[in-house]
């Protein structure tokens, strides 16, 4: 990691590369994708949870109110005794969407992210943080994680919410730093994916750490004894 | 499902239904196609979706579209499988609500059917993975309606299943279920695809084999009563197979009956957790295959989706909050100052900020400069009044005016500067009020209309105060502050006054005037008695808001007209560039640190001595004055009492406006400097004392 004063992109997606490598063997769901009019990437995963409608905050709920037309059909629904009848209405779907994209002015990785319904109407920052874990909740207001801004994601066109890397070198830095000290190799977008993710409910298992060790070599210094006992600490 | 288990031979086969997963990305994709590509056209155009059979337990089987679905070639994500569909996008809600629905999943019904009779479903197993989506866009209101369908035919008769669906585990070894998914894994790789939709099985205790589908005549060679079939299943239920079987079940029965009287489904999915796989949830039972090899006709179709209420219906769905640019610049401008909050100033009442209602007279360069400053901080409800019109010498340095706007004789300042605010940020409230204030020494009588236009002005005027908190002093001549300096005191709004010279500036805050009903004791309801009124160790220390002095106090001589006798240079303010930029930001900041602070227009003065000490508001200072001199790029920060033979804030002055109204204004305005003078009493004053010569704080610009 000596270059970690200088993160450019192609040592972004080298990282986002072997950071693939790790999702793909443990089946978490992040992959790469391009646009097709630029040569730009993101690593992306989707992730989705269940929620009973009635947890669902009011803004979720009212919008929904109106999503049925006043044209209940005149279609007659066929009797169709091949269709499955007991539904899942109770329940809400939210599916979450996290992208990683690297910022060339900040030289750094950026999280964007965003939560809608099923039919794609969105959620609110503050029901989206509903979601997240409380331990978490009180660090939204001091750590990085309150740098929360509405951006048009750059290769999508589309609105997210982003942490703004204005202050991802400051809280990196420390993490490179010590682990240069203990002659440790870890992936920049491990290390910063555990910080910031679990904040906008995004966790990471600790396999992607040794994952991290394991693939520079560092086998000989496999003994349990050092073994991360939490991401945080590298 | 006890009976399944208990009397297989009697129940029958149920299919999970998809639900239809929109993605935003989806949404915004239609709306680019239907602006740029589409247009009016209705054609129906080809689109596609997928499947995923790896979720976890609890989540419904999803057909999911994206922004990737309008493109053909673009492959599916890891591991899904694609479903090809149309697209019938109408222009108009009455041709959505009108499109004949049973038509469109007859077309959908009979396409599959004949893909299963030619067989080009054995070689493209897709093709039976068909969707319907027919959609309207209304996007002025960025409502989607839509109504998914996914076809499915129907058999003649009811499947009775022959043995009840179990868990994959029950009925393979550890052995064959690596097997399966060894053989799974080779033929996707052999294929090239991330999944297979649909297959062909043979397995013995041994061993397990998968074929493609268009294989098998040899796959089967020598299978007498059953075969075995597998299908990537997106449903997670424990008892039913999801919608995509429901296809190849006609497309077994259609081919295969005649040889076999049962099938055996494999419902295959296919999840990883913690990286570890895990199929074992797959199920496994068998059907009697119904006798259907040689109907020719096209059996009935089912398919369109239910809404949310559980009826047959379409649905609708409003994105204007992630659409909607307006929405978005709201929501954007909003949590960018939110960040403020958040990190740096904890404590800050933004809601006190963006709720103020500001009054801006005067539309020149600072009342531009103002007004910007103010939709920076989120003020969302802005007022200006200006008489002049937009000329040529403006928009360079008058950020809320172009060229155009000079053109034809020029737009009224007023007007245009309230339209622009709107443009640059459509959720601001912005008016214009094209109107003159009449002024001190600048007679109003010369006719009656003269007379009776000027009692307009000043009813608007009070009016305007009246609805405002803030009122801002932004005009190019002394003698036109005069009139709201009196509205606003006597009304008791915050006055913020910014005066240009050419390389100075005055920006403060009027003395705010304590409540009327309060009468004339010495206590402020919300201000603690200040000792230091008599001890402080300065005069001008720890002065409260009401005994600050106004922009006119610190004159001895009444306005007039100030552009009489002027040389051109005199008249129209010449000032370094520059300095109505920082003298219009200072002016907004200054009032919103004195609403941060929690007296308010009361709060006692900061001065340029506090600069070191705890500052009063989360924000710093609430100075009364800052004088600023760009020759020495230096700001100081004065502090005056309000005097009492003010021609303006005066207890003589604002009595006789309160008592008289329009009557006592007409006499200042049709005077000269005598009138007022004589009332306050400064004429005496004048003739007591040697008036020095008064450097007047010059004005903005223009005649």
């Amino acid at each position: 990691m000596e270059e970690d004063e200088f993160f450019g992109e192609e040592t972004f997606q080298h990282y986002c590369a072997e950071f693939i490598k790790h999702s793909q063997k443990i089946g978490d769901g992040w992959e790469w994708r391009t646009s097709k009019d630029c040569s730009d990437g993101y690593m992306c995963k989707t992730q989705f949870q269940i929620k009973n409608r009635t947890a669902v905050s009011h803004r979720g709920t009212s919008a929904r109110v109106q999503t049925c037309l006043p044209m209940e059909e005149a279609l007659e629904p066929p009797l169709d005794d091949f269709e499955v009848t007991e539904t899942t209405t109770a329940t809400e779907v939210i599916k979450y969407e996290y992208h990683v994209l690297y910022s060339c002015s900040y030289q750094v990785p950026v999280l964007y992210f965003r939560a809608s319904f099923l039919d794609g109407s969105p959620l609110a920052l503050k029901d989206i943080w509903e979601g997240v874990h409380e331990c978490y909740k009180t660090r939204l207001l001091h750590g990085p994680w309150d740098t929360i801004t509405q951006q048009e994601h750059p290769i999508l066109g589309q609105p997210f919410f982003v942490l703004h890397p204005c202050k991802t070198n400051e809280f990196m830095t420390p993490v490179l730093k010590n682990s240069q000290k203990f002659n440790r190799n870890v992936n920049y977008i491990t290390s910063w994916l555990s910080m910031v993710g679990p904040a906008v409910g995004l966790n990471l298992p600790l396999s992607y750490a040794r994952a991290a060790f394991q693939d520079e070599g560092n086998v000989d210094r496999q003994d349990s004894s050092i073994e991360p006992k939490s991401l945080e600490e590298l | 499902m006890a009976a399944v288990m208990g009397d297989p031979g009697l129940s029958k086969l149920q299919f999970a239904p998809f639900s239809s997963a929109l993605d935003v990305g989806f949404w915004h994709e239609l709306t680019q196609k239907k602006l740029n590509e589409y247009r009016l056209d209705e054609a129906p155009k080809d689109i596609k979706g997928y499947y995923y059979n790896g979720d976890s337990a609890g989540l419904p089987a999803r057909l999911t579209l994206e922004f990737s679905s309008f493109d053909m070639n673009a492959p599916p994500p890891a591991r899904c499988c694609p479903a090809v569909g149309t697209l019938y996008n109408t222009n108009t809600l009455e041709a959505f609500k009108a499109a004949d629905k049973k038509l469109l999943l007859e077309q959908a019904a009979n396409e599959i059917w004949e893909s299963i009779r030619s067989g080009a479903a054995l070689d493209h197993p897709v093709l039976l993975n068909k969707f319907l989506l027919l959609t309207f866009a209304d996007l002025k209101k960025y409502h989607f309606y839509y109504w998914f369908c996914s076809p499915a035919l129907c058999l003649p008769e009811s499947i009775p299943l022959i043995r009840g669906p179990v868990d994959l585990d029950q009925r393979f070894s550890p052995q064959q279920i690596q097997a399966l998914e060894r053989a799974y894994d080779d033929l996707c790789q052999t294929e090239g695809v991330p999944a297979l939709p649909y297959f062909l099985i043979k397995y013995d205790e041994n061993m397990v084999l998968i074929s493609l589908v268009k294989h098998y005549s040899d796959f089967f060679q020598g299978q007498r009563t059953k075969i075995t079939i597998g299908v990537y299943d997106p449903c997670n239920l424990a008892q039913y197979p999801g919608w995509p079987l429901r296809n190849f079940l006609v497309l077994a029965a259609h081919r295969w009956s005649s040889s076999f009287q049962s099938v055996e489904v494999l419902c295959f999915r296919d999840r990883t957790l913690q990286g570890v796989r895990d199929v074992t949830h797959s199920i496994i039972f068998e059907v009697k295959l119904p006798e259907m090899a040689f109907s020719p006709d096209c059996p009935k179709a089912v398919g369109w989706e239910k809404n949310q209420k559980g009826g047959m219906g379409p649905r609708m769905v409003n994105l204007s909050e992630c659409m909607d640019p307006k929405r978005l610049a709201e929501s954007s401008v909003d949590l960018n100052l939110k960040l403020m909050c958040w990190r740096l100033v904890p404590t800050l009442d933004l809601d006190k900020v963006v709720s103020v209602k500001c009054l801006l007279l005067g539309a020149g360069t600072l009342g531009c400069n103002v007004a910007r400053t103010l939709m920076g901080w989120g003020v969302r409800h802005i007022t200006f009044v200006d008489n002049a019109k937009i000329s040529y010498s403006n928009p360079v340095r008058q950020p809320l005016y172009e060229f155009e706007d000079c053109l034809a004789g020029g737009k009224p300042k007023a007007l245009a500067a309230a339209d622009r605010l709107q443009k640059i940020f459509p959720g601001v409230n912005a008016r214009g009020f094209n109107m003159s204030i009449p002024m001190p020494g600048h007679p109003v009588n010369f006719s009656s209309v003269t007379l009776e236009q000027a009692r307009r002005d000043v009813e608007r005027l009070e009016q305007l105060v009246e609805g405002h908190d803030v009122v801002f002093l932004l005009m190019d001549t002394r003698e036109s502050r005069w009139l709201p300096a009196v509205i606003a005191a006597s009304k008791r709004k915050l006055v913020i006054n910014a005066a240009l010279g050419f390389d100075t500036f005055v920006v403060m805050r009027h003395g705010l005037k304590k409540p009327k009903q309060q009468g004339a004791g010495d206590l402020c309801p919300s201000h603690p008695v200040a000792p230091a009124d008599l001890l402080g160790p300065s005069l001008f220390a720890n002065i409260p808001g009401y005994k600050l002095g106004c922009y006119f106090c610190n004159d001895v001589v009444a306005p007039g007209d100030s552009t009489r006798d002027r040389t051109l240079d005199q008249q129209c303010t010449v000032s370094r560039p520059g300095l109505a930029m920082i003298a219009g930001a200072l002016a907004v900041e200054l009032m919103v640190s004195v609403l941060q602070h929690p007296e308010g227009g009361y709060a006692i003065a900061s001065s340029s001595d506090d600069r070191m000490n705890e500052p009063p508001t989360s924000l710093g200072l609430v100075p009364h004055q800052i004088r600023g001199f760009l020759s020495r790029f230096d700001n100081v920060l004065p502090v005056s009492l309000a005097f009492d033979k003010c021609t303006a804030c005066s207890s003589k002055v604002l009595d006789q406006y309160e008592r008289e109204g329009f009557n006592f204004l007409v006499k200042v305005f049709n005077s000269s400097h005598s009138f007022l003078e004589d009332l306050t009493g400064l004429t005496l004053l004048h003739q007591e004392t040697q008036a020095a010569e008064i450097w007047d704080m010059s004005d903005d610009e223009t005649v």
